[in-house]
């Protein structure tokens, strides 16, 4: 097999007492759509920002595309390629919603002529078009989100990291979120998905990893995963496996 | 907001424009020429506070170091060096760009109320030892006492003139510039840069952008602007002194100003001090030798008063106001 586009290698964060990872490797490959998922507080945020350069790893090392990336800067890390989502989208008012994608072009380019064409095509790929000119602080949570997706896009990242994006989401706007990351891995993107719903996560992921109080306790397809009963215990309680066994 | 302006707006501003180029034919009292000349100045100084503050949304309460210290560097370099205060002023504005590197690249990482104590500590700190200074390495900074910038009559190498109204024209050609500078720097990667680090500084920096480094780049070019300022009020008092030049109430005008007017715009900063100066002014000739600081008791009120019902500024009513009149959408 070829080297995976992203190597998670012992990675560990400590904040005072607290272990919040401890110890985690996991890798995605090139077109893949993994699925990262554990209750919450199990570090799957924290792991987040220690490949997006937000906290630097206490061991171990990230490696993107043969490269490591452990210690480098959040905006280094963009430009090396790889794009993230917050759990809370914040926009960035006084700027339409095309002004907002446009952001994410400069990291790519200098030209402005091709930075506002690249944001149209965003914009027409989020299916933005008839909120493009409105200042980003007036859309609603859900296009907030599609907004953060978009900006990251514009950045051409190869792997995108998604922070809990169909969080707080109607069904129909799960399903519509569902479809765009489909789409968004369509173009050649990789994906690393962190996700409550776990239809959601059923639905996309090619394949799924547990964490678990900074442990890694299960990794394999979703069908798998979800009935694996380290998984079930970690979700639902000792309680439940008991029963169902 | 120069970019999304609506034809009346666009009118509206080239109207202003040409009655401030025309005001001397009109009003001729060297007094009110002189009032003119410091509403122009300190709409220039707000909007050189504004070019970093208002679009980076930090408060800085020290800008008026960069203004001093560049005012003293044009002063001293015609003095000591014979050198035209045109030239010096050029020196003294990167001599301030210089100094806000050294200032920002610690104050930039702290947020909010810890930025704006720590920029204030840094001015307070350079005009008090300024002010206990007669003498450093063999600079003649004489004190509290100030500098003097001696009479060589008028002269334009000198920037000295008998006459108020070349002044006024220099002061109004300083403000055009800022005005052009803040337009082309909002819409471009920089303006968009910094609303972005305003917005959400993780999210910014997700996209790519430094935020240090972005904050620093406008926070010089803003210094330098500033600087120039400086330079130009110690001419036209040809005295300059620290706690004039580099005292915290002209730090506090250029933020509340911009504040008033509505930052992080490019003709917010203007209005407001087109609204504070006079007010200020009129409060100081009538009032003000009964009530001292009353202009300051002023400028608390109308800052109050617009926070409260004009959270993001005068010039946005005002905006709503012209789009209404002309029939246009409001953005
Ligand atoms: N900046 C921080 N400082 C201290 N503790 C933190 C910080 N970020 C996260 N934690 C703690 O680390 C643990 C993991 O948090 P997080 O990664 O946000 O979990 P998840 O995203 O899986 O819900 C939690 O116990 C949380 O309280
Ligand atoms: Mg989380």
């Amino acid at each position: 097999m070829t080297q995976p586009l992203l190597k998670v290698d012992r990675i560990s964060k400590r904040f005072g007492g607290n272990q919040a990872v401890k110890e985690t490797s996991f890798h995605v490959n090139k077109g893949e759509i993994l699925g990262l998922i554990g209750p919450n507080g199990a570090g799957k945020t924290t792991a987040f920002n220690m490949i997006a350069g937000y906290l630097e790893s206490d061991t171990g090392d990230v490696v993107f595309e043969g490269v490591s990336i452990k210690g480098r800067k959040p905006w280094d890390i963009c430009k090396a390629g790889i794009g993230r989502t917050f759990q809370l989208s914040k926009p960035f008012g006084d700027l339409s919603v095309r002004e907002n994608i446009m952001v994410g072009g400069f990291a790519r380019s200098a030209d402005r002529k091709r930075i506002a064409s690249r944001a149209d095509e965003v914009v027409d790929f989020l299916d933005m078009k008839d909120v493009a000119e409105m200042d980003a602080l007036d859309l609603t949570a859900f296009d907030r989100r599609k907004l953060e997706l978009g900006r990251a896009l514009a950045t051409e990242p190869k792997l995108l990291l998604m922070d809990e994006v169909v969080a707080g989401a109607t069904p129909s706007e799960a399903t519509e979120m569902v479809e765009l990351v489909k789409k968004i891995r369509d173009t050649g993107v990789s994906i690393l998905i962190v996700e409550h719903v776990m239809h959601v996560i059923m639905n996309l992921s090619d394949r799924v990893i547990v964490l678990d109080f900074g442990n890694l306790i299960a990794d394999g397809n979703p069908h798998e995963v979800v009935n694996d009963p380290d998984v079930m215990k970690a979700y639902f309680g000792e309680k439940y496996v008991q029963q169902s066994a | 907001m120069f970019g999304s302006a609506t034809t009346l707006e666009r009118a509206l501003i080239l109207i202003v424009a040409a009655f401030l180029v025309f005001l001397p034919s009109i009003v001729r009292d060297p007094y009110h020429i002189h009032t003119a000349t410091m509403i122009v100045y300190f709409s220039f100084m707000a909007a050189s506070w504004n070019f970093v503050c208002g679009y980076v949304g930090q408060l800085s309460l020290g800008h008026s170091v960069f203004s001093g210290v560049a005012g003293y560097v044009t002063v001293l370099m015609f003095t000591q060096m014979g050198l035209s205060p045109w030239i010096g002023m050029l020196f003294g504005g990167f001599f301030a760009a210089v100094l806000s590197l050294a200032i920002g690249f610690p104050t930039f990482r702290l947020k909010g109320p810890y930025f704006t104590l720590t920029t204030i500590a840094f001015a307070e700190i350079m005009r008090i030892w300024f002010e206990n200074t007669d003498n450093f390495i063999g600079i003649p900074l004489k004190g509290s006492e100030g500098l003097v910038v001696p009479l060589v009559g008028d002269s334009f190498w000198a920037f000295q003139f008998n006459e108020k109204l070349p002044y006024y024209y220099i002061a109004l050609a300083l403000l055009a510039i800022i005005v052009i500078a803040t337009a082309i720097m909002e819409r471009s990667k920089l303006g968009y840069y910094l609303k972005a680090i305003r917005g959400d500084r993780d999210g910014a920096e997700a996209l790519g952008i430094n935020p240090t480094k972005y904050s620093l780049i406008a926070l010089s070019i803003s210094a330098f602007f500033t600087g120039i300022g400086g330079a130009f009020f110690a001419q036209f008092f040809r005295y300059i002194n620290p706690e004039r030049n580099m005292g915290i109430d002209l730090s506090i005008d250029m933020a509340i100003m911009s504040i008033i007017g509505g930052q992080g715009t490019v003709l917010g900063p203007i209005l407001g001090s087109f609204i504070l100066h006079p007010i200020a002014e009129v409060a100081r000739t009538s009032l003000g030798g009964s009530f001292l600081g009353l202009h300051l008791v002023i400028y608390g009120a109308v800052l109050a008063l617009t926070v409260l019902y004009f959270p993001q500024g005068i010039i946005v009513p005002l905006r709503k106001l012209l789009a209404r009149i002309s029939g246009g959408d409001v953005k």
